[in-house]
């Protein structure tokens, strides 16, 4: 059942400015979606548009089949957790998470009840009676997602929720948020910068790039097969070697100084991209190119190297190659690789689409 | 940090033309008055007498000081407690004006540069029985506006007078009060379904509690100590003695009756008042609730 549809859905400020020319996505039942994208893309201009905190200018939202432009935030059954947590400094974690229910004149045995239920499936029960400011970082985040789980809404929306803690702490939040996720099977739709988060949390991503989807879907799917270069160069860590060229009857050109044969219609420039880990170290003889290398950077289980394709004039394009294991290859020497046609991706340069 | 000055003069000297105005118009004086409370002066001031405490005993046994300072308290409370509550009202709208929102902040901070002397004598004027705009107005409404013979009109004169000066000040911190909330706690209130009223009274106000406590303090504090000039331009401590605050009561009793002696008596309670206001004011301002 789709649970969330955003229709056309255009943000324009009073000023002129387009923030969000028009999204359309539509979220299924339990589905987890991230939006993702560089900071100023409009994920969150988005995000607080489902949740009635930015109005909508054009377009239409509906959750559960109805409209939900002119509702209230209140109205919308949702629930929203915010980069800095806001929870409400002057109550305690108790208070905090029961004032939703409070608001909505619950009983207050059934409040009770839900308070404590949700907070032993945080592991707060011990801290129910303090103030957030006696709380550390993780905790004050896991009040917050309580505060938004205890309404039993149709919706989580999470606003960069992550962002604020340190790298270990990220990880761990992450992998408990998932877990939460697919226990409830609460529809949730986060957003956030970090890709690795993307990838790790969602079922279906949301490529954002200045107020446009570039690209909605799988993680593998975007992994796979990016429909444009920005997708390309966002998905995957280090990103994706991306070079323009052009496609001539021999083949791919770069640099004027290399040649990579391949038959295809397609005729001018091009975008040319190969991942990483894709590059295969290879032989004087059977390498498509040489790397002139420039740094390596050995992460124990995996090694990435960066350099330059050798090129007579010597200013070839920048290239990081990513090989398992430890390597210790010295800088500035040669280092023979060959490009897998499997795993290229070629991008019309002007249209920026997959060809 | 720390800076040290090579020799121990000179650090005297940069301070020398702050501690001889302390010492000559607040020291000297203070010391002054304590002196004179112990003694009965003549009213041409050429003859004086020891009399030890009966200053005092004579002031806590004079029903007309236990008025005054029940009119202190009332006039205090009325000041303090009207001035911000339409101060925050003010702050509250002006918060949410969007649109121009510099010339609003900037008119209301105005009233704030105006003497209190001018005040009173612009309330003065506005609320005169005879042609004050206000008064006639209130004539033709059927109130009979006469403080020159009502206590209870020219009590709530002056308060009206006192209050419109300090609400520029209130407002001022209420607003910076108000924006220091952050924005996503409303947002969160609003999605957990309080209205903009509850939102008010339930988050930003109890937020604003150690600027409501400070503003409290400070208002106190204004309209016991620094209301004469607002007074003495409207009432002149009457009808009666109907505004004659503890203040007034020094200047009247001491320049107006000569009474000297008793006027430094109320002189040095009123500094035993003031010592007290301060410590609590540092006490609760330095336990400043910490929010983070």
């Amino acid at each position: 059942m789709t649970d969330v549809i955003l229709e056309k859905v255009g943000k324009a400020y009073p000023n002129g400015y387009h923030a969000i020319p028009s999204v359309d996505l539509s979220i299924e039942e339990g589905e987890f979606i991230v939006l993702v994208g560089p900071s100023g893309c409009g994920k969150s201009t988005l995000l607080r548009m489902v949740a009635g905190l930015e109005s909508i200018s054009t377009g239409e939202l509906r959750i559960r089949g109805e409209r939900m432009n002119e509702k209230e935030p209140a109205e919308r059954d949702i629930a929203m957790v915010f980069q800095n947590y806001a929870l409400y400094p002057h109550m305690s974690v108790y208070d905090n998470m029961a004032y939703g229910l409070k608001n909505r004149g619950m009983a207050k045995n059934l409040i009770e009840e839900k308070v404590s239920d949700v907070a032993a499936m945080l592991g707060l029960t011990e801290l129910l009676q303090r103030k957030p400011r006696q709380l550390s970082g993780g905790q004050r985040q896991r009040v917050a997602m309580g505060r938004a789980m205890v309404r039993d809404p149709k919706v989580f929306l999470f606003d960069e929720p992550l962002s604020n803690l340190d790298a270990k702490l990220r990880v761990q939040m992450r992998v408990e948020i998932r877990q939460l996720q697919r226990k409830l099977g609460t529809t949730t739709l986060y957003v956030t910068h970090d890709q690795v988060e993307a990838m790790t949390l969602a079922d279906r991503l949301v490529v954002l790039n200045k107020g446009k989807a570039e690209q909605i879907g799988t993680p593998m799917d975007l992994y796979n097969k990016p429909a444009t270069p920005f997708v390309a160069a966002f998905i995957g860590s280090p990103s994706m070697n991306l070079i323009d060229a052009n496609l001539t009857e021999q083949g791919i050109k770069i640099s004027g100084a290399l040649t990579l044969p391949l038959s295809h219609q397609h005729r001018g420039g091009i975008v040319w991209g190969i991942r990483p880990e894709h590059l295969e170290v290879s032989d004087e003889q059977n390498a498509d190119f040489a790397l002139r290398i420039q740094a390596v950077e050995s992460l124990g289980a995996e090694t990435l190297i960066h350099g330059k394709i050798e090129t007579e004039s010597g200013n070839g394009e920048p290239i990081v190659v990513r090989l398992s294991g430890p390597h210790l290859p010295d800088v500035n020497s040669l280092m023979w690789l060959t490009a897998p046609v499997s795993h290229w991706h070629l991008f019309d340069a002007k249209t920026q689409q997959r060809l | 940090m720390t800076v040290t000055f090579p020799q121990k003069g000179l650090p005297w000297l940069l301070l020398l033309p702050q501690l001889l105005v302390t010492a000559i118009f607040f020291l000297w004086p203070a010391e002054q008055a304590l002196e004179q409370a112990f003694y009965q002066e003549d009213a041409f001031g050429l003859s004086r007498e020891f009399i030890g405490l009966e200053n005092f005993a004579d002031l806590f046994t004079d029903p007309l000081y236990y008025q005054s300072m029940l009119t202190t308290l009332v006039f205090s409370f009325s000041v303090a407690i009207v001035g911000m509550s339409l101060a925050l009202l003010l702050a509250v709208m002006a918060d949410r004006v969007v649109r121009g929102k510099l010339a609003y902040q900037t008119l209301l901070i105005w009233p704030y540069a105006v003497a209190p002397a001018l005040a009173g004598v612009l309330w003065w004027i506005l609320f005169d029985p005879s042609m004050g705009p206000i008064a006639l107005w209130l004539k033709t409404a059927g109130v009979n506006w006469n403080h020159y013979l009502d206590g209870n009109q020219a009590m709530i004169l002056v308060v009206i007078a006192s209050t419109w000066k300090q609400i520029s000040y209130n407002f001022l911190f209420f607003l910076a009060g108000l924006q220091a909330v952050p924005r996503s706690l409303i947002e969160a209130a609003a999605i957990d379904g309080a209205s903009p009223f509850k939102r008010f009274w339930t988050i930003v106000f109890p937020l604003l509690s150690p600027t409501t406590f400070f503003l409290l303090v400070v208002n106190l504090v204004y309209a016991f100590f620094e209301t004469f000039g607002v007074i003495d331009a409207t009432t002149k401590g009457g009808p009666g003695q109907s505004t004659t605050t503890l203040v007034y009561k020094v200047f009247d009793d001491g320049f107006v009756g000569l009474d000297l002696g008793g006027s430094a008596a109320q002189s040095v309670v009123l500094m035993a008042i003031v010592g007290l206001m301060t410590v609590i004011q540092f006490r609760f301002i330095e336990r400043k609730v910490q929010y983070s």
